[in-house]
Parts: C-alpha cells; sequence; structure tokens
C-alpha cells in the first residue's frame, strides 16, 4: 500500500548511528558483531568484524576501546564488553579466506613496518586487488605489539594468527630488512613499486635530560620489553624504578614483576587522575603489587661506583600550563629519594627518520614525525605516505589501522583514478544517550566478568592473565546491548497513526508529535519488538539486517529434506535470553532433535502470530512455544504479551478446528534443560497418534 | 472511526468455499485503526485461510493486498491488476469499501471479512465503543457533549429511565449509564437546570429513517463531460 502526501518531519533523525561504531577510528561494526554474538551466530560475527579490522585477535586484547567509552549502556549500568568480545571471536573462530578480491592490478605496493598500521595497509590493499610487498627490519611482525606490548597482555601466537590471515590475502613480508640500510627509496622505485607506504612507528625509546642517565642499570622502555618478550634477556636488579605513566610504564612495570625483584615501583608526573593510560591498567598494575608514586618529576638519578642507586625527584606543582600544553613546574626545595638499583625510562618513544637521507622533499615535524595530507595520508612527495605513529606521534593501535586504512583507500584512487569512499566513516549524528525518564524502564543486566589468573599464579609466569570469555558468558555480554540506532523504524508511508506503538511500548519510545501525522521511534528503541507486531499497517520493522523475527529460520527448517518424514515434527520457539545453550545435551537431545527444530529469538515478543501459522502451513505437527519466566525477562513484559498472543493464535487455530494440543505455550527458565526436555517428550507423546 | 468486527472464520471460508484464487484486500484507514481490517490482518486471514486450505487438501491460492481507502474509486483502481485473475475477493474493509469494491468490479464476486458495527473510537487500547448513531441532527451540545442516541440502550431522549443502577444500564451491567454521565456532566459544568427542560420527540427523519442519505457539496461538483 502507498500513500502518497506524506513528509517526514526534518527532526525524525533516523539516520543515527550507535555511539560505539561511531567512537571507533576504524568504525568496527562494534554493534553489530556484539549483536550477532547475541544471536549464537559467532561465524558470522568473525567474519563481520574481520571485514574491517585486520588484527582481530590483538585488537581484542589491547585496543583502548573508545566504544565502550561511548558505550549508551554506560548509562543504565557499565558498558559491554565490545573489546573482549571481539577477542572471544579471534579466540574461538577463523575463515578461510575468502575468494572477494575481484581485480588484480598490476600494480605493486611496498609497506615498511609491519606494525598496525602497515598491516593495515597492507592488507585493505590486498583486498583492493593490489599485490603488496612488507619489509620489516625485525625477524618477527608486528612492530610494537610485539616489541612493546608484554606477552601477559598480548600472546604471540594471537599476532600470529592475525598476519597469517593477511599473508593468506597474498600480502607478503619481507624480514630483517632495514629500510635506509638494506632498501631505499631508489631501490623501490627501481624494483617497480608504484607506491610506498611508510609505517615504521617510534622505534626509539626517548631518554631524560638529567644527571645520572648514563650509569648502568638504567634501561629504556621499549628495549627492556622487547628483550623479555624477544629474548628473554633483560637483566635487572632487586629494586626496579619505572618512570614514565603511560600504558608502556605500566607494561615495564608489570613484566619486571614478573622477572621476580624484590620490588617494583613506578614514579611518573601526573596525578593518578591524569595519567595518560586506562583506568583499568592502573589498577590491574597496582593490584600485582606495584607502587605508585605519583606527581613526582625527576631531578637526577643517583648512582654509586657507576651503577644506579636511586632517583632524586621533586614534587610536581602542574603537569599542564593553562592552555593545556604538556609544560610541568615543580616546588622548590621538595627534593626526596626513590631508591632503586634499575631505573627503567618509558616516557615515550621518538622516531627515527634516518631513511629519510636524500629524501629532503619529504616534510617532517621539529618533533620528528611525517607530515602528511590529512585525506590521502600523502607525504610532500608524490606516490610516497604514512601513517600510524611516525605521523601520530603518539597514537593509539586503531588510530593506526585507521590511517593504513583509509592510506590504501587513497593509494588505490590515486593509482586508479577513481574516487571511491569506505561509506563507514561518513559523517553522521549518534544515538543521544537514553532520555532519562526511561533509564528505569530498561532492566539492569551486570556486566560479566572477565576470568582473569590467580594472583599467585601470574607473576610466575609470562602466560595471559586475562583468559577470555567462554561461550556462554560471551553470549550472555552480548545480550545486554541495546543494539543502538537499528531498532524498530516506522515507515512514514504506511503509517495510519493509530498510536498503538505510542501505548504499547513497554520503554515509552513512540511519539506521534503535534503536528506529525505519522509515529517516531527514536534511538531509545530497546528491539522488542512488540510494536512490530502489534502495528495493524504493518508499518514497523527494524532497521537491523540481523532480525527478521524467525521468519527466514522457520523456511530453512522446511528446506530439509529429513523433516518430510518425521512424525510428529515439532516447530520449537524459544527465547535467546539467558537461553543460548550448545545443542545437544546428550542421548535424550538426540531424540528431541529427530522431532523438533528450535528456532531462537531474542524476545518471543516480536514473532507474528501469522508465523506460528506458517509454520503449520509449511507441514509442523506442532509448534511449542517456550518462553522465559518474567523475572527473567530482559524487556520485563514479555510474557504478558507472549500469553496473550498464545491465547490469540489458539482462537485463530480454533477457528480452523485444529486440535489444539498442537500448539503449546509454556513459561519455563529456559536455562533449565531437563524442563524443556520434558514438555517436549510429552508433547510427542501426545501428538504422536494424531498426526 | 468506523469500527468494523472480524467475521468468525467459519462464516468467511463458507463464503469463500469453491474458489481457487482468492485475494484479501485490506483498507487503510479506520479499519485498519481498529485492527480488523489493516496490512496486519490481511497477513493473519491469508495465512488461516491458506492453512485451513492445507488441512482439508484443498486447493487455493490467496494474494494478499491493501490500498489507502476502499471508498475512493481512484484508490482501488489500483487493485486492478492484483485481482484480474482472483476468482473472488475478501474484502475487510467496512461496508462502503465493500461496495465499492462491488461496483467498481461487477464481474468479481466480492466478501465482507468484517462486520460493519459503529462510529466510535478506542476508548481505552484493544477496546472500542460506539459513540455516534449519524442520527443526522447532533445535540451533543444539551447534553454535555455525551450522546444518548448511540450510548443509550434505548436512544433515550429525556432520560435517565429507572433501569439506571449505580450508574450502570439496566441492559448491560458492563454499559455505563449515559445518561447518568450526562448528569455528572451537567453538573461539573454547573448546567443542572437542563435536566429538568423536556426535551420534544426528536425527528428522526434525519437519521436511519430516511435511506439512503445524501450529502452534496455544490461547489466542488465537477460537471460531467
Ligand atoms: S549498547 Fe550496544 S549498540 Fe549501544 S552503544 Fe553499547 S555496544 Fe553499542
Ligand atoms: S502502530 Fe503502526 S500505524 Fe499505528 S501509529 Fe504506530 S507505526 Fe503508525
Ligand atoms: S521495538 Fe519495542 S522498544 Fe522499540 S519502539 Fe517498539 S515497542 Fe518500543
Ligand atoms: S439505564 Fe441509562 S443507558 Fe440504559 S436504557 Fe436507561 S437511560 Fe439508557
Amino acid at each position: 500500500m502507498t500513500k502518497t502526501n506524506t513528509c517526514a518531519t526534518p527532526d525524525k533523525k533516523t539516520n543515527e548511528e550507535a555511539p560505539c561504531i561511531l567512537a571507533c577510528p576504524i568504525r568496527q561494526d562494534a554493534r553489530d558483531y556484539v549483536q550477532l554474538i547475541a544471536r549464537g551466530r559467532f561465524q558470522e560475527a568473525f567474519r563481520l568484524v574481520r571485514e574491517r579490522n585486520p588484527l582481530p585477535s590483538a585488537c581484542g586484547r589491547i585496543c583502548t576501546h573508545p566504544c565502550e567509552t561511548k558505550c549508551r549502556r554506560n548509562s543504565t549500568e557499565a558498558p559491554i564488553a565490545i573489546a573482549w568480545l571481539k577477542r572471544f571471536l579471534g579466540d574461538n573462530f577463523s575463515e578461510e579466506t575468502r575468494k572477494i578480491i575481484k581485480e588484480k592490478y598490476p600494480e605493486r605496493i611496498a609497506v615498511i613496518g609491519t606494525g598496525p598500521a602497515g598491516l593495515a595497509a597492507a592488507n585493505d590493499l590486498a583486498l583492493l586487488g593490489y599485490s603488496c610487498t612488507i619489509f620489516e627490519s625485525n625477524p618477527t611482525p608486528g612492530g610494537m605489539l610485539r616489541m612493546g606490548v608484554p606477552t601477559y597482555r598480548l600472546p604471540r601466537t594471537a599476532i600470529d594468527n592475525d598476519v597469517e590471515y593477511i599473508k593468506k590475502l597474498g600480502v607478503e613480508i619481507k624480514y630483517n630488512t632495514t629500510f635506509g640500510v638494506d632498501i631505499t627509496f631508489d631501490s623501490l622505485k627501481k624494483d617497480g613499486f608504484a607506491a610506498v607506504f611508510i609505517g615504521v612507528g617510534l622505534p626509539e625509546s626517548r631518554t631524560l635530560n638529567v644527571e645520572g642517565v648514563n650509569l648502568d642499570g638504567v634501561l629504556k622502555g621499549i628495549s627492556f620489553l622487547n628483550e623479555v618478550n624477544a629474548t628473554g634477556s633483560a637483566r635487572i636488579g632487586r629494586n626496579v624504578l619505572v618512570i614514565g605513566g603511560g600504558a608502556v610504564a605500566m607494561d615495564c612495570a608489570r613484566t619486571a614483576l614478573r622477572l621476580k625483584p624484590d620490588k617494583v615501583s613506578v614514579a611518573c608526573l601526573e596525578s593518578r587522575k591524569e595519567m595518560p593510560t586506562t583506568d583499568f591498567e592502573i589498577e590491574e598494575t597496582v593490584h600485582e603489587g606495584v607502587v605508585l608514586y605519583n606527581s613526582v618529576g625527576p631531578k637526577r638519578i643517583l648512582g654509586k661506583n657507576g651503577r644506579v642507586s636511586g632517583l632524586e625527584t621533586l614534587r610536581v606543582k602542574y603537569v599542564f600550563d593553562e592552555q593545556k600544553r604538556f609544560s610541568p613546574a615543580f616546588y622548590e626545595g621538595s627534593e626526596s629519594v626513590i631508591e632503586a638499583d634499575t631505573i627503567i625510562l618509558a616516557i615515550g618513544q621518538a622516531s627515527n627518520l634516518s631513511f629519510l637521507k636524500g629524501q629532503e622533499g619529504i616534510q617532517v615535524t621539529r618533533g620528528g614525525t611525517i607530515i602528511v595530507n590529512p585525506d590521502t595520508f600523502s607525504t610532500s612527495v608524490h606516490g610516497i605516505y604514512a601513517g600510524g605513529d611516525v605521523v601520530l606521534g603518539r597514537g593509539t593501535m586503531t588510530e593506526s589501522m585507521a590511517q593504513g586504512k583509509k592510506t590504501a583507500i587513497a593509494i588505490h584512487n590515486t593509482l586508479r583514478n577513481t574516487a571511491l569512499k569506505d561509506e563507514k566513516w561518513a559523517e553522521k549524528p549518534a544515538v543521544p544517550d537514553i532520555v532519562p525518564s526511561r533509564l528505569s524502564l530498561i532492566k539492569k543486566e551486570s556486566k560479566q566478568e572477565m576470568p582473569t589468573m590467580p594472583l599467585d599464579e601470574r607473576l610466575k609466569t609470562f602466560d595471559e592473565v586475562e583468559l577470555g570469555f567462554p561461550l556462554n558468558i560471551a553470549v550472555k555480554e552480548a545480550q545486554r546491548c541495546m543494539n543502538c540506532g537499528a531498532g524498530a523504524l516506522v515507515d512514514d508511508n504506511l503509517c495510519v497513526g493509530c498510536l498503538t506503538c505510542v501505548r504499547i511500548c513497554p520503554f515509552e519510545v513512540p511519539k506521534i508529535k503535534k503536528g506529525d501525522t505519522t509515529a517516531y521511534i527514536d534511538g531509545d528503541c530497546q528491539s522488542c519488538g512488540l510494536c512490530i507486531v502489534e502495528c495493524p499497517a504493518k508499518a514497523i520493522s527494524f532497521k537491523t539486517p540481523l532480525e527478521d523475527r524467525g521468519k527466514d529460520a522457520l523456511e530453512a527448517v522446511f528446506q530439509e529434506k529429513f523433516v518430510q518424514g518425521v512424525k510428529p515434527f515439532i516447530i520449537n520457539f524459544y527465547c535467546q535470553y539467558s537461553a543460548y545453550r550448545e545443542e545437544k545435551e546428550g542421548a535424550a537431545d538426540d531424540l528431541l532433535f529427530f522431532h523438533f527444530r528450535r528456532i531462537g529469538v531474542l524476545g518471543l515478543g516480536k514473532v507474528d502470530p501469522s508465523l506460528y501459522l506458517r509454520a503449520f502451513e509449511l507441514g509442523a505437527h506442532g509448534v511449542l512455544i517456550t518462553a522465559c519466566k518474567d523475572d527473567t525477562c530482559h524487556f520485563c513484559t514479555e510474557k504478558e504479551w507472549v500469553e496473550r498472543r498464545a491465547q490469540y493464535t489458539t482462537q485463530l487455530l480454533n477457528g480452523l478446528g485444529m486440535d489444539t494440543r498442537r500448539f503449546q505455550t509454556h513459561f519455563v527458565s529456559s536455562q533449565n534443560g531437563k524442563e524443556i526436555l520434558e514438555i517436549a517428550f510429552r508433547m510427542v507423546e501426545e501428538l504422536r497418534n494424531r498426526v | 472511526m468506523i469500527v468494523a468486527s472480524s467475521k468468525p472464520f467459519p462464516e468467511i471460508k463458507q463464503m469463500l468455499s469453491g474458489f481457487k484464487k482468492v485475494c484479501v484486500l485490506g483498507c487503510g484507514s479506520c479499519v485498519t485503526m481498529c485492527h480488523t481490517g489493516g496490512e496486519k490482518q490481511v497477513t493473519e486471514l491469508a495465512a488461516q485461510l491458506r492453512l485451513s486450505a492445507k488441512l482439508e487438501g484443498r486447493q487455493l491460492e490467496v494474494k494478499e493486498d491493501s490500498t489507502l481507502r476502499q471508498c475512493e474509486w481512484e484508490f482501488i483502481d489500483d487493485i486492478k491488476e492484483v485481482i484480474k485473475d482472483c476468482d473472488a475477493v475478501l474484502s475487510i474493509a467496512c461496508g462502503v469499501g465493500v461496495q465499492y469494491m462491488a461496483e467498481k468490479f461487477p464481474r468479481i464476486r466480492i466478501f465482507p471479512g468484517v462486520n460493519t458495527t459503529f462510529m466510535g473510537g478506542p476508548v481505552e487500547q484493544g477496546i472500542f465503543w460506539e459513540r455516534c448513531a449519524g442520527c443526522g441532527n447532533c445535540i451533543l451540545g444539551t447534553t454535555g457533549g455525551l450522546c444518548p442516541v448511540s450510548r443509550c440502550a434505548k436512544s433515550l431522549m429525556n432520560g435517565p429511565c429507572g433501569g439506571s443502577q449505580n450508574g450502570k444500564c439496566e441492559v448491560s451491567q458492563e454499559t455505563p449509564c449515559v445518561w447518568h454521565q450526562i448528569y455528572d456532566q451537567l453538573d461539573t459544568q454547573q448546567l443542572l437546570a437542563t435536566m429538568e427542560r423536556i426535551v420534544p420527540p426528536k425527528d428522526w427523519t434525519t437519521g436511519m429513517e430516511n435511506h439512503p442519505r445524501k450529502m452534496v457539496i455544490e461547489h466542488l461538483v465537477m460537471k460531467k463531460q
């Protein structure tokens, strides 16, 4: 049906995007992979992640997850563990390389560095159809991920898995090849590379300009980490002091702890609140036993017989000036001493641009980073691109990946003279925070805890501390997600303004504003689907393509040849909230599997009664609905609706003269598999001689 | 709005028996709002018809469509293509729509899928009450805005009658006595004196007594070619 004279009012924002997606530098489809996990569709979830993210396993562990900072669940209790869920996928699923590379172009691209920026650029260029070679000065891939991130946070197998996949796309990696030494711009040109992407990162540790830095026992942060991680050769004393307040400092401290000295401490300029790393990292560091000295600055390193004996410090007045520039000031006469026999400097990284010799055309900043066009990542020399930390100065892993990805498209556009755009980066308004009056209507769902290694075991090894979500926990965590920005949408051409949705939504979301003729559902929609089923004009649908309210699954069941001979054959619609079971629980389930096919939906409130009729039409002998008991309902009100619709459907079937034993609704705790089995067996017996 | 209630399914089945290809046709206006004639209802009814045919081993093809208003020639014109190969149409519009269809498509059998019942509205979500009888001579201005023609079982002009008990009508305990309500309303408006006036017999010739009624808006009437 079409209606002609409607016009959407401009304040109906139907293009709002979930803030978790917008917050991510690579615009990872956070909501959608979380929603797929919530539905038990893990393989698809992994594929979705991998499509945008060349390093899912690494990212799921060490990303600073700005998505979680912006997650709208922050206002109900706590954000969704978006990163950990990605890790869950990366750890448990993999995928054969898909043959999606449509066109092979003749141009070859050189990438310098196998850090996040270089890997991302090569990955995306390969997907676009270019052959890529990455040159890496180290014997192993990963760049700072491998050199700088401790194994207890990022096991090397995680990096290797991610890189393996990139190699399968056809990307070649040449190790032990240092740019500026073994290869140069000229040699690359001679070898026929059409473009060069520089993603060399910041390999040098900054050093302090104070007395005593050359004493024995003063180590550089990244070199220390690299030695421990790669070769295990680092030597420290009994009393270690790390200088610095960022993530690398925390990594150094926690790594040093695992070498079992008597004491490890961290001294930094910043107050605890100002420290440039996540709260979680600081908490873990302190939890493991590191002593934190905040708001102290190094005056000089003290020594005895050529070896470090401590750090003389000054108390910090402020770290940032009024313009918020880094400009620390100290209290005079506030000297004190922190004793230490080893000092690790983790105060930042610097570039090494020696490879630019002879390439004076490439502009660099005073801070030693390469200047690029912010849209194309082209340096001031045609054909040479740069991204990642060597451009950012100090960026995150995802920011680096984003630059690599954007450069890949820019290189393609230059070489092909096209204007390809990645729509995911388009500007969109974010779904605003939940309207306060609705907060009390949304059920609080507490965040799942990450299982971790017990403290006493942790410090004995370099094994990973966070153990990863098991499947049931991952699903539970994912099911907390509110599907922001992908909920119900009213088609203005179909809505007749009947107000049904306005009246029945448990979260008071749909509204017909004065002057409007049709309903509008804003970003607070919780995707329960009640209004979609009840709208008499069928004007409402889900924006997300992930939710078809059971339809496709039902049709798919009857594509199976097997089911046609089974008597009785029963379709079981069940609620997936807190009901994810790994299918098959012993022999009992085998029999059940013979007679039943289960169709899970996130909330039975979104299933049309006409779908139950359809099941019979397709050939089912019975339809069994197993719904959650109300105390566990994610949407709080579904039980009542399932009950009413069951009655309604029964009436419809009565009208057809059908034996109503063929349509049954039971309220059970879905986690109680035994109870469901009993119900199922009873139903099979009841129908056995009646069909 | 016009309120219609679904016909019992066995009656619908009976009407359509013998046809092999039918179309269930909804209407996007009043009957959508009262949940008996909209797109959703079309889907459900069509599913019921198909299932019932299957259960009885009958051949039946069921098409589904809907139009903005079945009581407009232009809108139902669009339906022509959809129903041209159907043996019958089950219209779930009000009686007006069914008749428009019958008039427009004289060669196709048109059946009503609903019982057109009254003019009223959803007093609560899902509960519809009659509110107007279309008497053609509205008296709401003297009755506090409550209609005794449609809401009093006896359509009394000088109520309440002796059957009014605790605000309920003697005809059904479920029905509020509208004259009781009129009394309360006039009381609120300090117009109780109106209750004492005897209303002379109402002229019913403007109403149902005078079928079929017709209305002409002169200046809008287009000259026939
Ligand atoms: S609740 Fe889900 S969709 Fe919404 S912001 Fe959080 S992760 Fe994204
Ligand atoms: S229920 Fe459907 S037709 Fe009614 S107001 Fe909502 S969207 Fe419009
Ligand atoms: S889907 Fe549920 S939460 Fe969303 S608007 Fe409809 S009734 Fe409300
Ligand atoms: S009780 Fe009231 S509503 Fe019922 S017939 Fe009498 S006057 Fe009319």
